[in-house]
């Protein structure tokens, strides 16, 4: 039992806030979500300069081209980047490169496998359809075989980055089960239709018409979990990010802003608000570190665990986002103001991979008898 | 970074866990599974066994006859302990005074108070709060007079927890009303045997009398029993109270009630119930969450890396989730929860209790109790207040 970081991952951290911290100033960050570097949302050359500190093949083993580091590496990177709250979405590769690394065959692997290392492919997950919500196990994606392979058809919302990614993981039921599939963007019978989203970054509609695609695994559902909880996990650190400042901003406004002749920070009941902040991300830090440290555990185990820290960090989400803009009063719902970015952000984190009370279902149906981190 | 305990601390977790299971005697781990009630006697027995085996004072260095366990051992004893059913120990003696003595007591001192508590022979009681001083603990208003080769004790302390079994007490008391309120306090271990102490049982919410007024009439205390130097008490008492920090958060205790609270929602027909169930499920979070922050705490001991000062957020969360399963047990017995039966409560009652389920007996009065773990050991508006001071300054 031992919660500290290594000199390595130490390092990894550092060099990860030196690159969000000289060039992703929040001016930048405002300038990709306008579209200055491209479509609004997603930056290229912004994503280039991400995948030279070469992040993207963190989970992606060395004999394919990547750094074959863990979970906790993953936490430490994703950390960095919510607090500078990038909008390229680095989880994407962690995900891919996981789940073509622990399920693909042989050429599928090396075919993709070192390009999403290098960053030169970007891989998304596009699971999300209309009637699914958040469930992982209903699917209304189809894939028919053809002579040389596959086709699928399919609409697919709210992909992230959509409209950039180089490919597609798509689940599809064969005979009623779930399989995952590779399909590119450039493929025939591909179309997107590409959007800002709420939190600066940006997001497609997918829509597939018996476009070719590439059998990842036939058990699907399996490595769509997998996938989701890496996601998941991600989510959680980089929520701890955005937290760790929205707290840190909040706590210097509180020390800056005066009021009735003295600063705002003397009043008793912001010094409380602040406090149960302060918990709240602590509760949300110690959660995020049960997410990664549980990502290589057996499926099961590792499904509860996601969804108790989910859950956590859900809730936490909220309340630091919503009282960091209250605390800020009528500053912290103007545009201009750094905070209402962070505020959008935890939103949408908690809505990426099941909102709060959809974990909390999840928590509810896998309960056992035994209790605690180690139950 | 390792979320697993190394096979060392699981080992010696083994070794507790089998300790434990040969030697805490059966009808007290029954009391404590379902929260009977427990006599002196009950303490005294628990106390005696793990004394016997120079565990008592399981957080004490070697040279005063701990184990000299690390903050991880220590809380890997805690946790086999209470998840066995062991009372908490009480922790006056072992964990509270008896560190501020090896600490700031004479050599002449420790020899004649350690051994007393490490064999769990004396029962000791914590003479802090008084009538006007609750969470502002330095406005201790009780006199020590010096007088000779004694001081003269005058005031009255309150809220004593099982002071009407205490055998010695350990004071704040005023010799000094120059200067900061902090400034004029001492430490002073006081004999309950002693002319002029009186003490008269508070009867709590719940109908027992857990707590005690304490009354000092012109009592005569040996200057000898003043610990360290006059008017540096305040100094001494916030050494003990930073001494214990994850302790105080109870998870190991709250994991074992989730665990009675599912049977409880079982046997009442309310764990199907998704209303119900699901606020088991958020408990269940939060204990999985407050444990992670102990297990942080434990590891930056254990390391000495980095430290983490977040003791309050640990009495806050740790205190909340008490109230919140004792809560949660008493609704999923509802109406059944109501009766107020008092032998019910004892072990080995046989009579019928209202709805068949004799273990609901004490599921009420557990709630009622519990309202005192946000109130007691600093509030937790004061906790929030000391967590705002490290944060914002």
């Amino acid at each position: 039992m031992d919660f500290d970081f290594s000199d390595d991952q130490q390092q990894l951290r550092d060099a990860v806030h030196k690159w969000v911290e000289k060039g992703y100033g929040f001016e930048r960050r405002r300038s990709i979500e306008a579209g200055k570097e491209g479509v609004p949302g997603f930056s290229r050359k912004a994503w280039e300069e991400l995948t030279e500190l070469g992040l993207c093949g963190l989970y992606i083993p060395e004999d394919d081209g990547g750094l074959g580091m863990g979970p906790v590496e993953g936490m430490v990177v994703m950390e960095e980047l919510g607090r500078g709250i990038v909008l390229e979405p680095l989880a994407q590769s962690l995900i891919a490169g996981a789940v073509l690394a622990g399920y693909a065959g042989a050429d599928l692997k090396a075919a993709w496998l070192p390009k999403i290392a290098s960053g030169e492919a970007l891989v998304v997950l596009a699971q999300q359809e209309r009637r699914t919500r958040y469930r992982l196990d209903v699917c209304e994606a189809k894939a028919a075989k053809t002579l040389g392979g596959w086709t699928l058809s399919a609409t697919k919302n709210v992909v992230t980055a959509g409209d950039q990614a180089d490919a597609f993981l798509v689940p599809a039921t064969v005979d009623g089960k779930i399989a995952l599939f590779l399909v590119e963007r450039n493929a025939a019978g591909v179309s997107t239709r590409g959007y800002g989203t709420q939190d600066g970054g940006r997001a497609a509609d997918v829509v597939l018409t018996n476009a070719p695609a590439q059998l990842v695994t036939r058990d699907g559902l399996a490595a769509l979990e997998h996938a989701v909880d890496i996601g998941m996990a991600a989510t959680c650190a980089e929520a701890v990010g955005v937290m760790d400042q929205t707290l840190a901003v909040t706590l210097e406004y509180l020390n800056t802003r005066k009021q009735f002749g003295v600063t705002i920070a003397s009043f008793q009941a912001l010094r409380h608000r602040a406090a149960d902040m302060k918990m709240q991300l602590e509760l949300a830090r110690s959660m995020s570190y049960y997410a990664s440290l549980k990502l290589n555990a057996p499926a099961d185990e590792r499904r509860r665990a996601l969804a108790r820290a989910k859950y956590q960090l859900g809730q936490s989400m909220r309340f630091v986002g919503q009282q960091a803009v209250q605390l800020h009063g009528g500053i912290g719902v103007t545009d201009e103001y750094i905070v209402s970015h962070y505020f959008k952000k935890l939103t949408q984190l908690e809505m990426t991979y099941g909102d709060s009370l959809h974990q909390l279902g999840e928590v509810s149906a896998r309960m056992q008898e035994t209790a605690g981190v180690f139950a | 970074m390792d979320l697993a305990f190394t096979p060392e601390e699981q080992q010696f977790r083994e070794e507790i866990r089998g300790w434990v299971r040969d030697n805490l005697p059966a009808d007290i781990a029954h009391k404590v599974h379902n929260a009977l009630h427990l006599t002196r006697d009950d303490h005294q027995r628990w106390a005696k066994i793990l004394g016997k085996k120079g565990w008592l004072g399981w957080g004490w260095p070697k040279e005063f006859g701990g184990p000299g366990w690390n903050a991880v051992q220590k809380h890997l004893f805690e946790e086999e302990c209470a998840l066995a059913g062991a009372p908490r120990v009480v922790p006056f003696g072992p964990v509270m005074v008896a560190p501020v003595i090896m600490a700031f007591g004479s050599p002449e001192q420790q020899k004649r108070f350690l051994p007393g508590i490490a064999s769990g022979e004396v029962w000791w009681s914590q003479g802090y709060s008084e009538p006007g001083s609750g969470s502002d603990l330095a406005s201790v208003k009780t006199r020590a007079e010096r007088q000779g080769d004694k001081y003269i004790v005058n005031g009255q302390k309150t809220w004593t927890t099982l002071g009407q079994y205490g055998e010695w007490i350990f004071c704040l008391v005023r010799t000094s009303t120059e200067g900061k309120p902090q400034t004029g306090i001492s430490f002073l271990l006081i004999d309950m045997k002693s002319p002029g102490v009186t003490v008269r049982p508070i009867r709590l919410l719940d109908g027992e009398c857990e707590v005690n007024e304490v009354f000092f009439d012109n009592v005569a205390v040996p200057a000898e029993n003043l610990i360290g130097e006059e008017n540096k008490g305040w100094t001494y008492a916030k050494h003990l109270l930073s001494h214990e920090r994850t302790n105080i958060a109870d998870v190991n205790r709250a994991k074992r009630e989730l665990e009675r609270l599912k049977r409880i929602a079982k046997t009442e027909g309310v764990y199907d119930d998704v209303r119900f169930r699901d606020e088991i499920a958020k408990l269940e979070v939060d204990v999985v969450a407050l444990e992670m922050l102990v297990l942080r705490v434990l590891s930056a001991e254990k390391s000495g890396k980095n430290s983490l000062d977040i003791a309050g957020l640990l009495k806050i969360r740790g205190s909340e989730i008490q109230q919140r399963y004792s809560e949660l047990m008493m609704l999923a017995a509802g109406p059944y929860a109501l009766p107020l039966i008092r032998e019910a409560m004892e072990a080995g009652w046989q009579g019928d209790f209202p709805g068949g389920i004799t273990a609901n007996a004490p599921l009420a009065s557990t709630y009622f109790n519990m309202r005192k773990t946000t109130i007691y050991g600093g509030s937790n508006e004061v906790q929030r207040n000391i967590v705002a001071q490290t944060i914002l300054g």
